[in-house]
């Protein structure tokens, strides 16, 4: 005689199928390649070059080196420039969008959004042909009457392509937290304080904090890992973290090199993600 | 005048298309077990050589457009096959997806890489009987008879050869000197472009200092540490897009390999004598691929087909003018001539193959202290 379970319980057992397949997914793909990383960080390379697993903590020994510690100081201060710069663009955009986009809303989203389909090296390759001393800008300029302008790689060409590489990552929780603001509060807000300017710190900002820190955690991560703006953008003194990491895989020949480099910096982000965690947590509270 | 800047973006050089690490995850991460083993076969017998028959579709493994399309083509209506094309974007990626046991009929390995395969015994040999065209490339008295990287040609057939130089703009830099000091040019501060690449960023300097392109050793790789970052405050970049670089305008005074230049010059540039390319006279390195079976490929016959077919002269000439790298086919050298008679330092001659400027295969450990130095050089 089949017995019926009762439907919670039934439904629990439904949550739990529907759960079981992303649960194997990151296991089999993320998990296990950054339990590969972790293990390999302790490994060796064999004298022609295949990394095998071993005990040696010798990559970990060399990452005791002024050098790297300068390049996770510079990727820190670009990524943190990419946050800065993002949120002055996103902000805005997202705000403009969600109070005053009226029916256009969803196709300015769309708009701001399908660039990003095009591949981000495609896209890089793309400004550097736009930014070159002879390119389209400049030429632009030099008809304006304007001098030329060297752009391309300076730090400020890379931190650019970092913004417009990520920035997206910005505006998309900006904007869902305030598409969810309650216009009555701000209306409110105004008969308050007077003025835009009151309304906006005390009202707006606070009830979109969440979206800004989501945000800022979405562009500041891939920021200070990237390479690719770097290497194409970049000059001969703005090397990043990204790039170093990524030499160790390829010309260097030292992944055990390049996992301890990761595993490092999974270390120094994490203490940095605990910190700013807890920060916002209790500004979110107090808010 | 201007090169044509603008968006028309050129066919990108193999090497400065940076697709490494974008492919890099895809390609290294799901190999990755199969990958990290404990010892690599040493000195294999090799496969023997498969006759040239058609035996099935031709799974083919490059760099991204290294070969003139419509000569491609024509292979695959001439013998009724078809080529299904997988691309690499670094040698470290091809042999990665060949150690992991992937299956190609035929790819393109550069000189060292031919090395590390033949030792490792992932190469199935050639016998140049089979081919009806060998003639062209392994005349008597030819280079390739006993290339540096396969003593007796057993696994490898030429493919291009090539040299790193220097290219600048004649119409902004009048003071080049024939050396690799050039690339530290008073009139060029600040436009100054070195390849970012290990291998040819410490034999230029090595090259300068006298040393072997390949040094490993401490006290050298000490200098040419320094005087590389000595070069720093000339430099605008390290960077291996070389014919962008220079198109684009960035770019005065560039490190670069000799391929890339003729493409820049006879295939983009709207005036040719607004850019030139010198050989220094420290040396210059020597680089080569070639075209190798893949011990497991599943259809070494239609490979060795398709070598043949490459080897006749006219499609020599064909892909030589849609790649601007040289081949050492004999009968499409006088084309070649005519493509570098504005750039003759590109030609690359017997005495340029038999100097000893060429990458070779080095220990792990020696690797590992370059690219310590070249990390210092870049990081600082």
């Amino acid at each position: 005689m089949a017995t019926t379970a009762p439907r919670s319980a039934q439904r629990t057992w439904l949550w739990g199928a529907l759960l079981a397949l992303p649960t194997a997914w990151m296991v089999a793909f993320f998990v296990s390649s950054m339990v590969i990383v972790v293990l390999l960080s302790f490994g060796r390379t064999t004298n022609d070059g295949f990394p095998v697993f071993a005990t040696s903590t010798a990559s970990y020994e060399a990452l005791w080196n002024e050098v790297y510690l300068e390049l996770f100081l510079r990727s820190l201060a670009y990524a943190l420039a990419t946050v800065a710069i993002s949120v002055l663009i996103a902000y805005p955009v997202a705000y403009a969008i969600a109070l005053h986009g009226g029916r256009y809303k969803n196709a300015l989203i769309a708009a701001v959004v399908v660039p990003f389909f095009a591949s981000y090296l495609i896209r890089m390759y793309a400004w550097k042909a736009l930014l070159s001393d002879d390119g389209l800008v400049n030429s632009g300029l030099g008809r304006a009457g304007i001098g030329a302008v060297t752009f391309l790689n300076t730090p400020y060409a890379v931190v650019g392509g970092l913004v417009y590489g990520f920035v997206v990552f910005m505006i998309l929780p900006v904007y869902a937290s305030l598409e969810r603001l309650d216009v009555s509060l701000v209306e409110a807000g105004k008969d308050l304080y007077h003025g835009p300017v009151r309304t906006f710190v005390h009202v707006t900002l606070p009830a979109t904090r969440a979206g800004l820190y989501g945000g800022i955690l979405l562009v500041f991560l891939p920021a200070l890992g990237d390479f690719v703006s770097a290497q194409l953008l970049g000059g001969a003194s703005t090397y990043m973290m990204g790039n170093l990491v990524q030499q160790q895989f390829m010309e260097g020949q030292n992944w055990p090199l390049g996992s301890a480099l990761t595993v490092g910096m999974m270390l120094a982000l994490t203490v940095l993600m605990v910190v700013y965690l807890r920060a916002t947590s209790t500004r979110a509270r107090e808010a | 005048m201007t090169p044509s800047p603008g968006l028309g973006l050129p066919r990108p050089s193999r090497r400065g298309l940076l697709t490494g690490g974008l492919a890099l995850g895809a390609s290294l991460a799901l190999p990755g077990c199969a990958y990290l083993r404990d010892d690599a076969p040493a000195d294999a017998p090799l496969p023997p050589s498969a006759k040239a028959q058609v035996d099935g579709d031709l799974v083919y493994f490059n760099w991204a457009d290294y070969l003139a399309p419509a000569v491609v083509k024509g292979f695959s209506e001439e013998y009724g096959v078809e080529v299904i094309e997988s691309n690499y974007d670094s040698m470290e990626g091809m042999y990665a997806k060949l150690a992991a046991g992937n299956q190609y009929d035929i790819v393109f390995p550069i000189a060292k890489w031919v090395v590390k395969l033949k030792r490792e015994g992932k190469l199935r040999s050639i016998d140049p009987a089979q081919l009806t065209n060998a003639d062209q490339v392994f005349y008597s008295g030819s280079y390739f008879n006993h290339p540096w990287y396969d003593d007796g040609s057993e696994v490898s057939v030429p493919f291009t050869v090539y040299k790193t130089g220097i290219g600048w703009r004649t119409d902004k830099v009048s003071s080049m000197t024939g050396s690799w000091r050039d690339l530290w040019n008073d009139e060029a501060r600040g436009r100054v472009f070195t390849l970012d690449d290990q291998d040819e960023a410490l034999a230029m300097a090595a090259l300068i200092l006298g040393y072997d392109v390949n040094t490993a050793d401490p006290g050298e790789l000490a200098d040419i540490k320094d005087l590389l970052i000595s070069q720093k405050e000339y430099l605008r970049a390290y960077s291996s897009d070389d014919i962008n670089n220079m198109l684009g305008g960035d770019a005065w005074v560039h490190h670069m390999w000799s391929g890339d230049f003729l493409y820049l010059q006879r295939g983009l540039a709207d005036d040719p004598a607004m850019f030139a390319f010198e050989a220094p006279s420290e040396g210059t390195p020597i680089n080569s691929d070639a075209y190798a079976i893949p011990a497991n490929a599943r259809h070494p016959g239609t490979a060795m087909v398709f070598i043949d077919y490459l080897l006749r002269p006219e499609n020599a000439v064909r892909n030589m003018k849609y790649l601007f790298y040289p081949f050492p086919v004999k009968d499409a050298l006088p084309a070649f001539a005519e493509l570098t008679q504005d750039a003759p330092a590109c030609q690359v001659d017997v005495a340029d193959l038999e100097n000893e400027n060429v990458y070779r295969l080095l220990d792990t450990e020696e690797v590992q202290r370059r690219a310590a130095v070249w990390t210092e050089v870049k990081a600082s």
